[in-house]
């Protein structure tokens, strides 16, 4: 399980402004559900998934899960994946390399890591993409890959950072419902951010707007 | 029948490939004529002697030998070093950015000038350690990295800032620790930049002379320098273009080989920039001093020793400045540079307009960046006898080499101007001459007075195609230094090494007027990291 607590954080900008990002947050997430954080533009959300992965560190407060607080825990150890709205797909790998990139990071070999890789894009219904480059690759087909890549590495937690903000309405709507089934079926805890209300309403269980660094529970 | 109409701006494209034709081309195919003007059986034996002799051979092998180490230093060097000004925010970075321009404006005599003063026999270094680097290769190799460490770190700096910040943060939440993300997601994303730029670090110090003629003694100077000696001091015509003919045809690989990178290796970038973050812990700093250390030992030390040197030179020395052939040298340094910077300016505006529509043009742009200075300076000596005596030649010469810079730096600014911009004027009532002079000038002007500034650092400094055309009405400062340097005695050694700071005030000034801070352009262009130096 997954606990924000008191989360505080500042950020100062090259202008001289001063940003209340996160003052006091407090947020739980159970595993198996998804949580939605709404918010607009510049409002923090990212920077909330940031902290959560250990790619940003808070100015106070506390990140746990199952009750181990995870300050000094680097972002690789965390076990948490992170998915991003531009998909973040390493361009000077192919697809297969792409989604065995986690595994061989955890230590597995090259062949091993392919293999599984390559039983995933199966699974995803991408085994014909294996050796493309990934962005010769639909944007729709760019999101799978990137959700399969996170999936494989079996993560405690998933991120997902306005995953589908990059893709057409049509799209949209077809990949939610495929994804939502996906994160349900591997049973892991998510937390989405995203600025569309009916999105987030569709894929979690619990919803809260981020606003003036507090977050207000919708439903 | 119907006739194929041809874009205006293409025909604006005949001036500059007109040129290059008769100022490049012609002479290095009157090259090859020499080489190959006796019978085909002479013209062998040539080739051959050229490789059975333990001389030449030696001359060709230590020109590859000495830009491959370069080629390697520079990019052991300049990794950590780009990685530091490109993560780190600290203060003086946007300075220290900008002094990385510095060696490119600084002409190849001054910087030789400024490796014999600190490490030269009466050097500060080896006066303070009695270290001696006469006759090694070090004084050599260390002038090349003093102009071609700044150009890779400047290409790692800008490919590190292409690096996307969502990828790295993949890959650290996919597992990788920061050493395995570098390994994994940055050396890959930076590799085709760093291999092209030290593509140009190897052709600019194969086809480098000014350097080698000074730095390299007698046992180290390049196949250039002795392609300078064979024509100038022995008149063997026929072996020199020989030997310049394999140069060319190697330089040519290597180019070929650049362009091939330039356009295979590329991967799209990205636009989420990694954010730079302040150094926080005595590991940080080290890092920031240890990048600072090292550009201050390669890049920085020749100029403030010259400038040291330059100061204690006495009285004597300064007043030599205000002397008939040193005045002399300064009006002429100058008034050749105007005359060049006019000439190239034409050619690069006509070049850059008429490559918009013409890839080959574009190519075009960046052959006289990689021809050698010496080839061409013997190919025009060979090809217009009757011209030696004619300003003119000696002026298209420097536009040569100086004009790409313009084209290269306008080409990059009119690729970069959004097209709806134009489309905006145009349906607001703008004529299309009306928005070249309201919209695409005001955008363009920041890149051509960069382009210029380049262009005018090159004139104001060349020398390898001064002292091949070079008469004595037309000593200029480069020239005349190199004159001061091969008399004996101490007040010549002051007088050259004054004369040089003099040289690099000029180049400084002359570059700062015509890139102003504040007017300079938001643009990269990868091509302008760097200037070929001859």
């Amino acid at each position: 399980m997954l606990e924000l607590r008191a989360i505080r954080k500042t950020f100062d900008d090259d202008a001289g402004g001063h940003w209340v990002l996160a003052d006091g947050l407090d947020l739980s997430v159970g595993a198996g559900h998804t949580v939605a954080v709404l918010g607009p533009s510049g409002s923090g959300k990212s920077t909330l998934l940031k902290i959560i992965a250990g790619l940003e560190r808070q100015d106070a407060g506390r990140v746990l899960f199952d009750g181990v607080d995870l300050a000094g825990v680097p972002p690789e150890l965390r076990r948490f994946a992170l998915m991003f709205q531009d998909f973040a797909l390493f361009p000077h790998l192919n697809v297969l390399d792409n989604v065995a990139f986690g595994l061989v990071e955890q230590g597995l070999g090259r062949f091993a890591a392919r293999a599984q890789a390559q039983a995933m894009l199966d699974v995803f219904g991408m085994q014909g993409h294996a050796r493309q480059k990934v962005w010769k690759l639909s944007g729709g087909e760019q999101q799978r890959v990137a959700l399969a890549r996170a999936l494989i590495t079996a993560p405690r937690l998933l991120l997902l950072d306005e995953p589908f903000s990059a893709l057409d309405a049509q799209l949209r709507a077809s990949l939610r419902a495929e994804f939502s089934q996906r994160i349900a079926a591997s049973g892991i805890a998510a937390v989405l951010v995203t600025h569309d209300e009916a999105e987030a309403r569709a894929m979690a269980q619990q919803g809260f707007r981020l606003s003036d660094g507090r977050l207000y529970r919708l439903w | 029948m119907k006739r194929v109409r041809v874009a205006p701006s293409l025909w604006l494209g005949t001036l500059p490939l007109l040129f290059l034709l008769v100022v490049m081309l012609a002479p290095l195919l009157r090259i090859a004529a020499e080489a190959f003007s006796g019978t085909a059986g002479a013209t062998a034996a040539l080739v051959a002697d050229l490789w059975r002799d333990d001389y030449l051979r030696w001359r060709i092998l230590w020109s590859f030998i000495q830009a491959a180490v370069t080629c390697a230093a520079a990019l052991v060097l300049a990794l950590p070093v780009s990685w530091v000004l490109a993560r780190f925010r600290f203060p003086g970075r946007a300075l220290v950015l900008r002094l990385l321009m510095l060696p490119f404006v600084v002409p190849t005599l001054v910087a030789a000038m400024g490796v014999l003063a600190l490490w030269g026999p009466q050097g500060f270094v080896s006066g303070w350690f009695g270290i001696d680097l006469q006759d090694t290769p070090w004084l050599l190799l260390y002038g090349n990295l003093f102009f071609n460490l700044c150009l890779v770190v400047r290409a790692g700096v800008d490919a590190l800032g292409h690096v996307s910040a969502a990828r790295v943060a993949a890959a650290r939440t996919l597992g990788a620790s920061p050493w395995r993300v570098f390994w994994r997601v940055e050396w890959p994303a930076i590799l085709p930049w760093l291999a092209s730029a030290l593509c140009l670090v190897f052709l600019y110090c194969l086809s480098g002379f000014g350097l080698a003629l000074v730095l390299g003694g007698q046992r180290y100077a390049t196949a250039e320098v002795e392609i300078y000696t064979l024509v100038a001091h022995e008149l063997q015509l026929a072996q020199a273009g020989v030997l310049a003919l394999c140069m060319a045809l190697l330089t040519g690989l290597v180019a070929l080989a650049y362009a091939w990178i330039e356009q295979h290796l590329a991967v799209p970038g990205r636009s989420d920039v990694i954010a730079l973050r302040r150094p926080v812990s005595v590991r940080h700093w080290g890092a920031v001093l240890g990048a600072l250390l090292v550009l201050t030992v390669f890049c920085a030390a020749p100029l403030m020793a010259i400038v040291v040197r330059a100061a204690g030179a006495g009285a004597a020395a300064w007043a030599a400045v205000l002397e008939g052939d040193s005045l002399q040298a300064i009006g002429n340094t100058l008034r050749f540079t105007a005359a060049a910077l006019v000439l190239a300016v034409l050619l690069g505006v006509c070049h850059a307009l008429a490559a918009r529509r013409s890839v080959v043009l574009r190519a075009a742009a960046f052959l006289p960046f990689v021809v050698s200075p010496v080839a061409v300076a013997f190919g025009l000596l060979l090809l217009y006898p009757g011209w030696t005596a004619s300003l003119w030649i000696l002026v298209a010469a420097y536009a040569l080499l100086a004009y790409p810079f313009v084209a290269q730096a306008l080409g990059a600014a009119l690729d970069n101007l959004p097209q709806h911009l134009a489309q905006a004027a145009r349906t607001l009532g703008a004529t299309p001459w009306r928005l070249f002079w309201r919209v695409t000038l005001p955008m363009i002007m920041p890149s051509l007075r960069r382009g210029m500034a380049f262009a005018a650092a090159t004139a104001l400094g060349e020398f390898a195609v001064t002292l091949f055309l070079s008469r004595p009405e037309w000593t200029t400062l480069t020239t005349l230094i190199y004159e001061r340097l091969g008399r004996p005695g101490a007040g010549n050694r002051d007088e050259a090494l004054v004369l040089a700071a003099v040289l690099m005030l000029l180049a400084l000034l002359a570059f700062m007027l015509i890139d102003r801070p504040g007017a300079r352009d938001a643009g990269r262009n990868r091509q302008m990291a760097g200037a070929p130096h001859a």
